[in-house]
């Protein structure tokens, strides 16, 4: 056989790679056009909208007004209430959920009774829906015929109204995301927990160091990562907390769980301030990459 | 251990360091029963207990009207139907279409792929809000208000499938596709009779994954479907809670219906579920 009919019966490099780009391409294309038409697609529409006054009936009528919307959201008292009580629920809720779902992992990773079902009854209320989260709860913590109060009732005079109290509503509903979503947190420490080797727990022992020094000088740095882990991810998600206010308070009392994302769902659809509203949107997205930023530099893993 | 119990004095820390340890942690598992206990009893309490100023967590009369009444005189049926709908449509969507790009992404060598996955991954970074406005506007466009369509499709673009599948694929060893190849398998062939069979775990956890989360979504429903017939559990709930004020009972009990079906899931599946959030984890 000479090399002429061989290559003509094998195909040639370029032929194969040819062949594999546009099975690669086929095979990528249908993600493809998902991504493309709802995530890229729109994130390149909104950045444009927020530059108009966007006519929701007829986009064509629309007005450019450059950076406008950008302005007079820095100039909204509304918008600084949002951010302020954005940050409260923050601050309220993170720390207390790392701190008290890395207390329960360690807990559940000793030698302790029934650790299964534990870790069940911890984890279980992450699968639920926030609408079930914050109905239940609100119904409990109703002043008129709530079990809650009931109970307070019989050591103090009037007890609080949980969820119409400017000062209490916040705080309520950050100790109730903690019940819905420390699972998830939870779950994550006590498997980073379970992989440090318990032979460095021997040799600290043998070395005479106590519970406090073992927990400072080995579970804290071999779990580093899956702190930060939670970190992060709890700061990206509670940025933009929503169902939470939408469910249990509506905003209220006062506009004190008026949160942004709250702020931007209101802007868009009950006023109809499309390009605005965009606009909200596009810098809760500056803020939020700001502050993963700063996370990843300060308290991301040595090997970012 | 039974020795040390022998040798237990009242004063013996490591013992009461235990007790404490037990007590802090049923403590806490106490607190987190209460409102499940509370949501299915007064679901299952007349009104009148229900309503009453002395709250009853175990029920002093069982009645299923609420349930039956909620079957009967609302939409609950259909909110079911709809939801598991939109979680089907969307795991079966998510697993076909991640899975072929992660296959292609890490089987296959093409030009460009690279800059394809970075920007998949950066796309992470996008909080789903920022995307509200404009998602909503393309969604009217496309006429898809009030059609479960509407949220089922923009829940296909999320990457975390990618990701996850992307990592998996990649560590499965060459020699399979190569081996595979030699026996005459076309590309076609090594994705669905290689590649998928050894992905069924990481499948498996992604599928739970995505239908609990698109059985629980609430903004982007809240957003697109406007017509109560075509609304999911987590809308229709809030409805019935801010129709029927002064019976409880039966928001509670639409409360149940909603979260049962998963709660079922989850108790079954426990041990996957919590495997595919430990693996977000140590991936993430």
């Amino acid at each position: 056989m000479s090399s002429k009919e061989l290559s003509a019966m094998v195909p040639s490099i370029d032929a194969l790679n040819r062949r594999e780009t546009i099975d690669g391409v086929l095979f990528a294309l249908p993600y493809l056009l998902f991504f493309c038409l709802f995530l890229l697609y729109p994130l390149l529409e909104g950045l444009y909208m927020s530059l108009f006054e966007w006519n929701p009936l007829v986009p064509a009528n629309s007005t450019f007004v450059g950076l406008s919307n950008y302005t007079r959201m820095v100039q909204d008292p509304a918008f600084w209430n949002a951010l302020m009580n954005t940050i409260y629920f923050v601050v309220l809720t993170v720390p207390l959920m790392v701190i008290v779902s890395l207390a329960l992992a360690l807990g559940v990773n000793r030698d302790v009774l029934g650790r299964r079902y534990l870790r069940t009854v911890y984890f279980s209320p992450y699968i639920l829906t926030v609408s079930i989260v914050g109905i239940v709860w609100a119904l409990f913590l109703t002043t008129e015929f709530g079990p809650m109060n009931y109970l307070l009732g019989f050591v103090m005079e009037q007890p609080p109204n949980w969820l119409g109290d400017p000062l209490l509503a916040m705080p309520v509903l950050a100790l109730v995301t903690n019940w819905w979503l420390l699972g998830f947190n939870f779950v994550i420490l006590l498997a980073a927990r379970q992989n440090v080797p318990e032979r460095l727990y021997e040799a600290a022992r043998l070395d005479g160091a106590g519970t406090w020094r073992s927990f400072r000088d080995i579970t804290l740095p071999q779990m580093r990562n899956a702190i930060a882990f939670v970190v992060i991810i709890q700061f990206i998600q509670q940025f933009q907390v929503f169902g939470q206010p939408y469910v249990m308070t509506d905003g209220g009392p006062n506009n004190t769980t008026t949160t942004l994302v709250f702020y931007l769902y209101d802007a868009a659809f009950s006023q109809q301030q499309f390009g605005y509203a965009a606009a909200v949107g596009y810098l809760l997205f500056g803020i939020l990459v700001a502050v993963s930023y700063v996370n990843f530099r300060y308290i991301g893993g040595d090997n970012t | 251990m039974s020795e040390s119990v022998l040798d237990a004095t009242p004063f013996d820390t490591e013992q009461l360091q235990q007790y404490a340890i037990h007590a802090g942690l049923y403590g806490v598992a106490i607190l987190f029963v209460v409102p499940y206990i509370y949501m299915v009893s007064l679901s299952v309490q007349p009104t009148e207990y229900a309503i009453s100023s002395v709250p009853h967590l175990i029920p002093p009369a069982v009645t299923l009207s609420h349930y039956s009444d909620l079957l009967t005189d609302s939409l609950i049926v259909q909110w079911v139907i709809n939801t598991f709908v939109v979680a089907t449509v969307a795991t079966i969507l998510v697993l076909l279409v991640d899975s072929m790009i992660a296959f292609s992404l890490t089987r296959l060598r093409w030009p460009g792929q690279s800059i394809l996955l970075s920007i998949i991954v950066a796309s992470f970074m996008v909080p789903f809000y920022v995307n509200l406005v404009p998602l909503f506007t393309l969604v009217a466009d496309l006429g898809l208000v009030s059609d479960l369509l509407g949220v089922i499709l923009p829940a296909v673009a999320n990457p975390l499938g990618v990701f996850l599948l992307y990592q998996f694929f990649r560590d499965i060893p060459e020699e399979y596709d190569e081996a595979a190849r030699i026996d005459g398998f076309s590309t076609f062939q090594i994705y669905s009779r290689i590649i998928l069979p050894i992905s069924k775990p990481i499948l498996s956890a992604l599928a739970i994954f995505v239908f609990v989360f698109n059985w629980n979504q609430f903004i982007w429903p809240v957003v697109v479907l406007q017509e109560q017939a075509t609304f999911t559990l987590p809308l229709g709930l809030v409805v019935l809670r801010d129709t029927f004020t002064f019976q409880p009972g039966l928001t509670m009990a639409s409360g149940v219906i909603a979260g049962l079906p998963l709660f079922v899931l989850f108790l079954l599946l426990q041990d996957r579920i919590i495997q595919a959030v430990q693996f977000q984890g140590t991936t993430g």
